[in-house]
């Protein structure tokens, strides 16, 4: 008999990892060394969803590689310290590397250095170079880590669409070889309707948020999955 | 002819690169090419001549910072006039631009570009990049712009340089880009799982029969493209023959082990040797094989791309020991090749048996070999250029 077994990683969400239970192995969580897309309307909690799998992983001593595009990394260490969870931690003890895609627009200049580089959401070629040097710090510290590229939306915002898709293809097949794990978000309705069904052929996994309820469209080793899910000071949590 | 300012390049090219040609820097994701196209810009402004860039990926102001990153002084260049910028990029991104030419929509560029060629006669164009026009663009239709802009390069002597990186387009427009051009210099990654080193090759030159050679490099701030010689690492179980191997393979070697009395006044037991084969060069670490040498092996092994793990066929005994090894020089994480050595003896296994008892996964090559009479040791460094190559 072959077994497939598939490895899991811990989600980071409370009641996630229940709810993608593996029926045979009781095993949950989001399959390791995939690419995730969490997608939905504005407002709803996807990149709430990034801190905790990131948070999740940090504090498994799993290493995070961040791709920012939304928001700088100053917004980054608010945003998870309202929740309680610090970054400064992380960052010292080289836990984390920080691609900032973002402050550069706004005419930051920041100083880069050993894990965090600054780069340009209308520059692909250079997210992917210093997405390079970011895995290869990382992997070097754990062969298994989580890479988080938070949001999709802004690099539609600034680049061709099809350009993306090739961007994100390249990305995804770079996080898959180092052995990481990937999570992607993406706005709802932000790129042609051609375009989200060619992002949701590129990823392994498809979750949705809506506000109200979390779908898991599509995961490897789990069917759909529908559950009710709130927003709480300690982040997402699946009723 | 004119100088490109890459180390070795122009050596690879016969000299340089003829005025009034094309030359495309074509990019796997990941590599840093845009420093290839600056410098060459950088090197040639300073020599006299004039030129302008061509954006669409960053603001003027970004790359005059990044100009001043390398150490470059572009500034006063701009201030003289013999150097502009055609910008593609700032209203893209909401933001106001002071460049000669700027445009809002894609379907200026082809337009916008030309008059800026023929505002440089004898001068240098960079265009970074043309990934990003192909999308706006199209296909074949991009192709056709660079064919007219070639051709007026032509007419105005004007050298121009492409900046491109290489997603995963369609096989034929990119055979199709990259014959429109004079030249092809392919910057390539060296990969085992992650990034471990970026190296440039000739692909072709319509003025030279290039050399088909590896230059391996990095980029740094100040300083732009640098080439350094790679390291590559020769280790595995004590008496299996790396010393040996590590003559066989070299044109100069030295082992520290028989000139630690002499030359070397510790007793660091290693062989080093020089690699000149087919066109690449790389210097050899060989590392001792017991035990009480380990400590070295971390300070060795930094910063190589590519190993040699050398094993005694008829010793499976020792296998265990050299996979030990494999993870205490960090070879997991570079391109390696099994030597399978001493397979003349008697009870040698086979490389299939050696995989086995090994479990080395099936991409790592194993190459059987008698290292004492120089049997595979070609074979050995055309499997590591294969792999480093890529294909």
């Amino acid at each position: 008999m072959v077994i497939n077994l598939i490895l899991r990683i811990q989600s980071g969400i409370p009641g996630l990892d229940q709810i993608t239970a593996d029926s045979k192995t009781g095993m949950g969580g989001i399959p390791e060394n995939t690419a995730t897309l969490v997608y939905g309307p504005p407002k709803v909690g996807k990149s709430i969803f990034c801190y905790q799998f990131m948070h999740g992983g940090l504090s498994l001593d799993e290493p995070c590689l961040y791709v920012l595009t939304d928001y700088g990394i100053k917004q980054l260490q608010q945003n998870t310290s309202d929740f309680g969870w610090e970054l400064d931690n992380y960052i010292e003890k080289e836990m984390l590397y920080i691609v900032d895609a973002i402050s550069s627009i706004s005419g930051t200049k920041i100083i880069n250095t050993e894990n965090f580089s600054s780069s340009s959401v209308h520059n692909p070629t250079d997210i992917m170079v210093k997405l390079g040097v970011g895995t290869r710090y990382i992997s070097q510290r754990s062969p298994r880590f989580r890479s988080i590229l938070d949001s999709l939306t802004t690099l539609f915002a600034f680049n061709q669409e099809l350009l993306i898709v090739r961007v994100l293809t390249a990305y995804i097949m770079r996080i898959r070889e180092a052995g990481g794990t990937a999570l992607i978000t993406y706005t709802e309705g932000s790129a042609d309707v051609k375009v989200e069904t060619m992002l949701k052929a590129v990823v392994d996994n498809v979750i949705k948020l809506d506000g109200e309820y979390l779908t898991i469209e599509a995961m490897v080793g789990c069917g759909q999955k529908k559950a009710p899910y709130k927003i709480t000071n300690e982040g997402i949590i699946i009723e | 002819m004119k100088k490109t300012h890459i180390p070795k390049l122009d050596d690879l090219l016969g000299g340089g690169v003829p005025a009034g040609s094309s030359i495309m820097f074509c990019a796997n994701p990941g590599v840093d090419c845009e420093a290839f196209g600056y410098q060459m810009l950088n090197g040639l402004v300073k020599e006299g001549e004039r030129g302008f860039i061509f954006t669409n990926v960053a603001e003027p102001d970004s790359i005059i910072y990044e100009f001043d990153s390398y150490g470059w002084d572009i500034v006063s260049a701009i201030e003289n006039e013999n150097v502009f910028f055609v910008d593609g990029s700032s209203s893209f991104i909401g933001a106001p631009s002071n460049a000669k030419y700027s445009f809002t929509d894609y379907s200026e560029t082809e337009d916008v570009v030309l008059k800026a060629i023929n505002d440089i006669p004898d001068g240098i164009a960079v265009i970074n990049n043309l990934s990003t026009i192909i999308d706006y663009m199209g296909d074949l239709e991009t192709v056709e712009i660079v064919k007219k802009w070639n051709k007026a390069a032509k007419e105005n002597n004007t050298t121009i340089i492409y900046i491109f990186t290489e997603w995963d387009y369609e096989d034929s427009m990119v055979k199709k880009l990259k014959s429109s051009v004079d030249c092809v210099v392919e910057l390539k990654t060296i990969e085992e799982r992650v990034i471990v080193g970026q190296g440039f090759m000739v692909a072709g030159a319509s003025w030279t029969e290039p050399l088909d050679t590896m230059i391996l490099f990095f980029v740094i701030q100040p300083g732009g493209v640098k080439v350094y010689i790679p390291k590559i690492l020769v280790t595995g179980p004590y008496n299996a023959g790396k010393s040996s191997f590590v003559k066989a393979i070299s044109t100069k070697s030295v082992s520290v082990d028989r000139k630690a009395v002499g030359a070397f006044p510790t007793t660091i037991a290693m062989d080093i040797g020089h690699l000149d084969y087919k066109g690449f060069f790389a210097d050899i670490f060989g590392t001792p094989g017991q035990e009480r040498f380990d400590l070295i092996l971390d300070v060795l092994s930094k910063e190589a791309v590519g190993a040699f793990i050398i094993i005694d066929s008829t010793a499976p005994q020792t296998f265990a020991r050299a996979k030990e090894m494999i993870r205490k020089t960090r070879a997991e994480a570079i391109p390696k090749i099994i030597v399978a050595n001493k397979q003349d003896l008697e009870g040698a296994l086979s490389p299939d048996e050696i995989r086995d008892k090994m479990k080395l996964s099936k991409d790592i090559p194993i190459v059987p070999a008698v290292i004492t009479e120089g049997k595979g040791t070609q074979e050995c460094l055309d499997a590591l250029l294969k792999l480093l190559y890529g294909d």
